[in-house]
């Protein structure tokens, strides 16, 4: 941790090099420059900016230029405590007292004048040869104070994207009593401690600037403390906010805890780090404000004190002790940075490496840390500004305070936190023209979920009837929602009433928080972007959710292993019964639907659909009694497993008239719709393969007892996890359609992902638990892409099994599979290392793929995804194809593409996205067989019932039997990418999987005649391959 | 291949010629042709769908036809005997399947009128050009089939087999595309709407482009070849024992037989096996020469363990005390040494930038 702190602390310190600190000062000399050439006297008007000075209400404006009474540097890189990427200094500009009037400090009108002054500024600045770009900007969002950004002409390579911010100054302008917080200067009646502050702010910037000076400038590790404070806070976009952080308070953060000693001179940066963490998180002295001590004074009294607090949330006041610096931190900016605090600090303590990558380096921003985020278009609602745009505070901060209100109190207890944010852009025309067009961005509402239960109630119970004050009240917030009802305890009360179907259940958070905003604040439907649901196509079978049909599975399963175990008649009695499939812990991206065929025999109806002539089976695996009489080799042991199931199968058919088909492995049961298949796991055959490899040290692929036996333990370690977390289910569906379509089902098994998005749930730090599919998946996708696979091994561990001696067991086996990375970095087993308890060694899931080259594709395509997520939920895409674009997998990455045909995929509801070329040469083309079809046709039911149902066809996938094949014979020359939910495009990169060993020049050469070999393999899957397309030639040695 | 399917064959060659020579056949076709075609076009405006539907629209047509014109066809069904049954074995059912298509493709004619409104206006479509090209058609057919007969069997006979494949399946395709389109589950009609005209365009030279041949009757490829593995893959739950007891039998009798091979060779070595039967069961594996059986692992390994207890303390001996020591500080300066070359690698992979 030390070592990795040291690194990141060099990497982002900028160092001050002759050549920066010149560049610097030339750039500010060339400001300087430019005001200089600004002449005495000049008259300024309103008509500067005529928009802005009339929508904030001043009057009485003009006043003579002056020039400014002094231009210094300030900000963080006079305290040396800049932070890589963002590269800019503060340039303080004194406003010369000459230009205001004594009363100024009314009815904003130094706010104009303040904007005037920086406008004649910026004019000049413009017609500078050595200022490139001038930008407006604001003070820590508030529009009433803006700020200038300049970019200089010179570049310096190191710094990128310099700019300097010219932030005015007003010390000693006006009488510091006139503004105290109190008084109304805002041009209304109440008192405006929002609007004195604001002043009173600009005229102590540069006394405070100067604290923090004096704090910093002597201590290194204080200012390392700082830079690593600020790293952490950059990383998490809602505290590091203008409601909530900033550089600059965190500075005096600690320089307030400097002066209380709670930071003294030999700490180091790391510790600094702590303290603050923990004081922020925990320290009660925010109840009663930070207060700075000067020497020789005493403490603040308490009647001083009381003003503060009444106003203001949060108090951090300075040593004059006439201003509070943390004016603008909202009571939910700060519970907010609380909490973060909080998790950070238990990052420290539980995650690996004292947390380092979860708190210095991840990404916090809206769509990963909350469950839900709403967008609220508000381009032109004039409601917003209907009183004015400047009272005491900014009408958009009354705007989000409003919402804040209408939400917690329309969702109540079903949320923790609603967090809303809406930033500010302002231009030269809003300057020009009015504030009235400054809300294009949209506002921005972050929602954690406190527990699902209470996210899906769909009945809110309000007030008893006999309190009609409350009543009253919940039916004026509810309006027509609000419903009287009798309950059954005998109470009668308000209360309103979410109707939803069990799968849409996670919609009803959505339908609330649209009801009350359409309720209270009159916005259409299409200006509120509920970002919840919009992935849920992905998942839908037909129109619905296939999920809604588990119950029905599960009880065909109750039946199934209720017969089973009452089986006589086979020498060994089934001792248990448990279900493999991801479809029995609610996993599987489509469960299947009962099937109209695979019931009992007997009655059968006649049918106004035509159903699916395939049928997915179940895995469901039985153990038997113990036995002495096993055989000892493998084959036998197979063959009579075999036995034993087609007894079962008979004894099944016979006793209760069940259907059941088999081939030499395998044997099929329908139950209520559903097809089973019947496995047996022998618990010796796991020993005896454990003896071999103890002592032959032969590497097996994989036995058949010892896959059951990872299957079982998995299947049931995820049972677990899912009941825990309701959430589990959709997310894991979710990443399980992205990785299928974007053809990566050869890459990374299904068990693979649900331990990917377990450990999502278990290990949720820096973060809570997710709540919903969509920030659920999000964070799977950054944790394929920006886990550190190479180096670390991940480990799932659901229920603290691993101890310490397994820990040290996995480290091991981990290293010795990396163990050939430093010659080569391609060659390493298992590239992505997952363990369990069940499994220390990653052999279950992830021995063989995905393999570095797969992983390396896998993460860049999460990469992607995941950014366009980001996208997607914070910006302005409300279309849906942008969201289908999460699950449409370009196709030009492939070397060559093979199309099938649509129609006869097995599961075509499975398809998302019918796939097209248009580049490429096409090198061949075949027609569909006739001999397949995905549903029973007409024709299909003149036959007896019996005939019919031999025509369904229980695990028949041409798309696995295809890749099968040409596995067989090219899986030296290239290597499949495909989707096996139903996708109709299989990819092909040249170079095979296992020739990598080999060099490549040899795989190469196999590749002679790319065509000819492509037409071969259409032939492999004729009747199956609608077309072939080359996109690029192999490469020749 | 039933006689239906020659009949389609022939009347889907000409539209599947039809979307391979664009110029020459607005040259060759006549004034109904060409109103067919723009009604098909209107089709594929409307129905959007790709190409492949829009040729089953003329499948359906085609049906549609069918029933209209049952005498008609008959007639055509004759003449196209003449000249097709040179290359295909006899059908004597043709016209029973014929019969039997019809009630099919009433049936699938139900299924349509469910489906939605864009269907049903296509066959009025149909219906008002119907008369008129019953009579064009009668014309063509005759013309077609002499054309055909001078160009040769040989044509006919490439192409035949595969068009056959195609609209048979078309036929068959109906009921599910329209359930789709039911359950609107193609999304992206749109997007497949503008890449139509792409297809077109394409379809002209794919003459060029390699035609996967389906059809090798002795090694089955493909689709059939994967059904067939199915079919044959479950015989039936009898069959199955059976061949399971056959084999176990088989096996034990390898397993008897390679055991006295065994003892054979042993006792020609000059060795007698001695076998030793008191208590439980054992068996001996001549490889590994360990007992295997019914002796639980646990068993074993808990009287390891117990052994192990006995036997002197790894810190009993100062040396030993010693070397642990130093072997610790190695493994502390080993995995120093690690740490740092890893913090090596990961700067190399430039981690540590928060941004």
């Amino acid at each position: 941790m030390d070592l990795k702190v040291e690194e990141l602390l060099k990497e982002v310190q900028l160092e001050y090099s002759p050549a920066l600190t010149k560049f610097v000062d030339d750039a500010v000399s060339s400001i300087k420059q430019a005001i200089d050439t600004i002449p005495e006297d000049l008259k300024v008007t309103g008509d500067e900016a005529p928009g802005f000075v009339r929508d904030i209400g001043a009057d009485k404006v003009e006043f003579n230029f002056k020039k400014p009474k002094s231009i210094k540097i300030g900000g963080s890189y006079a305290i040396e405590c800049l932070v890589k990427p963002e590269f800019n200094v503060d340039l303080l500009v004194q406003l010369p007292k000459e230009c205001f009037h004594e009363k100024d400090y009314l009815n904003y009108r130094y706010h104009a004048k303040r904007c005037l002054y920086l406008c004649v500024i910026k004019k000049y600045l413009m017609s500078s040869s050595l200022v490139g770009k001038v930008e407006w900007s604001t003070l820590q969002n508030e529009v009433r104070k803006p700020v200038l950004i300049v970019y200089p002409v010179r570049k310096l390579v190191e710094v990128p994207g310099f700019f300097v911010r010219i932030i005015p100054t007003a010390p000693s302008l006006f009488s510091i009593p006139k503004l105290n917080l109190q008084r109304s200067n805002g041009g209304i009646p109440q008192a405006t401690p929002k609007y004195n502050s604001s002043i009173l702010e600009d005229m102590f910037i540069e006394d405070t600037e100067e604290l923090v000076k004096q704090t910093f400038l002597g201590s290194k590790e204080l200012r390392e403390g700082l830079i690593l404070l600020k790293v952490w806070a950059r990383c998490r976009k809602p505290i590091y906010a203008y409601d909530c952080l900033n550089g600059f308070l965190i500075s005096l953060i600690l320089a307030y805890l400097v002066d209380r000693n709670h930071i003294n001179k030999s700490m180091k940066a790391m510790q600094i780090f702590r303290v603050t963490m923990k004081f922020m998180a925990t320290s009660d002295l925010w109840k009663h404000g930070l207060y700075f001590t000067p020497k020789g004074q005493k403490a603040i009294p308490k009647e001083k004190r009381l003003p503060y607090k009444e106003s203001f949330p949060i108090v951090i006041c300075t040593p004059s002790r006439s201003l509070n610096l943390a004016f603008r931190i909202t009571r939910v900016g700060f519970l907010e940075l609380q909490n973060e605090s909080a998790l950070t600090l238990a990052c420290i303590e539980k995650c690996r490496d004292s947390g380092f990558e979860e708190v210095f380096m991840t990404r916090i921003d809206y769509p990963v840390k909350y469950d839900h985020v709403i967008r609220l278009n508000l381009k032109g609602k004039s409601s917003v500004y209907a009183s004015g745009f400047c009272l005491d505070d900014e009408c958009w901060r009354l705007y989000e305070q409003k919402v804040h209100n209408v939400l917690s109190q329309g969702l109540s207890d079903r949320v923790k936190t609603v967090r809303v944010t809406w930033k500010s852009m302002l231009s030269e025309s809003i300057l020009q023209n009015g504030l009235s067009t400054l809300s294009t961005e949209p506002l921005l509402i972050g929602i954690s979920v406190s527990s699902l239960d209470k996210a899906f109630r769909i009945v809110d119970i309000g007030p008893d009837a006999e309190n009609k004050e409350e009543a009253l009240k919940f039916r004026k917030f509810w309006g027509d929602k609000a419903e009287l009802r009798r309950f059954k305890d005998g109470k009668i009360a308000e209360s309103t009433v979410w109707e939803t179907e069990q799968w849409k259940r996670h919609i009803v958070i959505k339908r609330i928080s649209e009801y009350v905003l359409l309720q209270h604040l009159f916005l259409s439907k299409e200006n509120i972007m509920h970002i919840v649901d919009q992935l849920d196509f992905s998942l839908l079978y037909g129109a619905e959710d296939p999920i809604s049909s588990s119950g029905g599975l599960l009880a065909a399963f109750e039946i199934l292993s209720k017969r089973l175990r009452l089986i006589e008649d086979i020498p060994l009695k089934v001792s248990t019964v448990q279900a493999l499939d991801s479809a029995f812990r609610f996993s599987s991206v489509f469960p299947p639907e009962p099937h109209p065929l695979a019931n009992e025999k007997g009655s059968f109806v006649r049918l106004n659909w035509f159903p699916p002539s395939c049928i997915r089976p179940l895995e469901v695996m039985i153990q038997l009694e113990g036995s002495g009489n096993w055989p000892m080799d493998d084959v036998a042991i197979e063959k009579t497993k075999s036995a034993f199931l087609l007894k079962i199968g008979e004894s099944l058919q016979n006793s209760w008239g069940m259907t059941c088909t088999a081939t030499e492995d395998d044997v099929d049961v329908f139950v209520s719709g559903y097809a089973f298949r019947l496995k047996i796991w022998h618990e010796r055959g796991l020993t005896l393969l454990r003896r071999e490899t103890g002592n032959e040290q032969v590497k097996k692929v994989s036995n058949v007892d010892k896959e059951l036996y990872f299957r079982s333990q998995h299947s049931s370690m995820i049972n677990g996890l899912q009941s825990c977390h309701p959430a589990y289910g959709p997310v894991v569906r979710l990443a399980k359609r992205w990785a299928a379509s974007h053809l990566f089902s050869a890459c990374l098994v299904e068990e693979a992902i649900e331990l990917l998005v377990a450990y999502i749930f278990l290990k949720p730090l820096p973060f809570n638990a997710p709540c919903s599919r969509i920030t659920g998946f999000l964070r799977f996708l950054r944790l394929l892409s920006d886990y550190d696979w190479t180096f670390s091994a991940l480990v799932v561990d659901i229920n603290n099994d691993l101890t310490p001696n397994d820990q040290k067991e996995i480290i091991e086996n981990f290293m010795s599979s990396r163990k050939g990375y430093e010659e080569n970095p391609q060659n390493v087993n298992s590239a992505m290392f997952l363990t369990t308890a069940y499994d220390k060694a990653s052999e279950a899931w992830t021995r063989f793929s995905p393999n570095s080259v797969e992983l390396k594709r896998l993460m860049a395509y999460a990469g992607s995804s995941a950014n366009l997520l980001t996208k997607l939920i914070l910006q302005d895409h409300s279309d849906s194809y942008r969201w289908e674009c999460l699950f449409r997998t370009p196709l030009n990455n492939y070397d060559a593409v093979i199309l099938l045909h649509r129609d006869k995929l097995p599961y075509p509801q499975g398809l998302l996205f019918p796939s097209e070329l248009h580049q490429g040469v096409h090198v061949a083309r075949g027609n569909a067989s006739k001999g397949f079809h995905p549903f029973l046709l007409p024709g299909d039911f003149k036959g007896s019932s019996e005939d019919l149902r031999n025509k369904v066809l229980v695990n028949f996938d041409p798309l696995r039997c295809f890749v099968g094949d040409l596995e067989k014979e090219y899986s030296n020359t290239f290597k499949l990418w495909y989707d096996s939910l139903g996708g109709d495009a299989v990819g092909i990169t040249w170079g095979g999987c296992s020739s990598k060993k080999r060099g490549r020049e040899e795989a190469d050469e196999e590749v002679k005649d790319p065509i000819n070999l492509l037409k071969d393999v259409g032939k492999v899957g004729a009747g199956f391959v609608r077309g072939i397309y080359l996109l690029k030639a192999p490469r020749r040695s | 291949m039933g006689l239906k399917d020659k009949k389609k064959s022939k009347k889907n060659k000409e539209l599947s010629r039809r979307n391979l020579e664009p110029v020459e056949k607005d040259i060759k076709l006549g004034p109904s042709e060409m109103r067919k075609r723009k009604g098909e076009k209107e089709n594929n405006g409307e129905s959007g769908k790709i190409v492949q539907i829009s040729n089953e629209d003329n499948s359906a047509k085609a049906a549609n036809d069918k029933k209209k014109t049952k005498k008609l066809r008959k007639g055509k069904v004759k003449k196209m005997k003449n000249h097709h049954a040179l290359d295909d074995p006899p059908n004597t059912d043709g016209f029973d399947e014929l019969n039997d298509d019809e009630v099919e493709d009433q049936s699938q004619f139900e299924i349509q009128g469910e489906t939605g409104n864009a269907e049903i206006v296509l066959n009025d479509d149909d219906g008002k050009s119907k008369k008129a090209r019953k009579k064009k058609k009668k014309d063509r057919d005759s013309l077609e089939g002499g054309k055909s007969l001078a160009k040769g069997v040989e044509a006919v006979q490439g192409e035949a087999c595969h068009i056959s494949s195609v609209d048979e399946d078309c036929s068959k395709e109906i009921p599910s595309i329209s359930k789709k389109s039911q359950k609107k589950k193609w999304r992206d009609m749109d997007s497949s709407k503008s890449k139509k005209s792409l297809e077109k365009k394409e379809k002209s030279n794919q003459d060029d482009v390699y035609l996967i041949s389906s059809e090798d009757e002795s090694s089955p490829k493909g689709m059939k070849k994967w059904i067939m593995e199915y079919q044959q893959n479950r015989p039936g739950l009898k069959v199955l024992q059976q061949r399971i007891d056959e084999f176990i039998i088989a096996h034990e009798a390898k397993l008897e037989q390679e055991r006295t091979e065994r003892e054979e060779r042993s006792a020609e070595e000059g060795w007698q096996l001695v076998q030793h039967h008191k208590g439980r069961k054992k068996s001996k594996d001549a490889e590994s020469g360990i007992t295997v059986g019914s002796v639980a692992q646990a068993v074993v390994e808990s009287k390891r363990a117990k052994k192990k207890n006995t036997d002197v303390g790894l810190d009993f001996y100062r040396f030993q005390r010693k070397e642990a020591q130093r072997n610790e500080i190695m493994m502390l300066q080993s995995k120093f040494e690690q740490d740092k070359r890893r913090i090596q690698q990961i700067r190399a992979a430039r981690k540590f930038k928060p941004y």
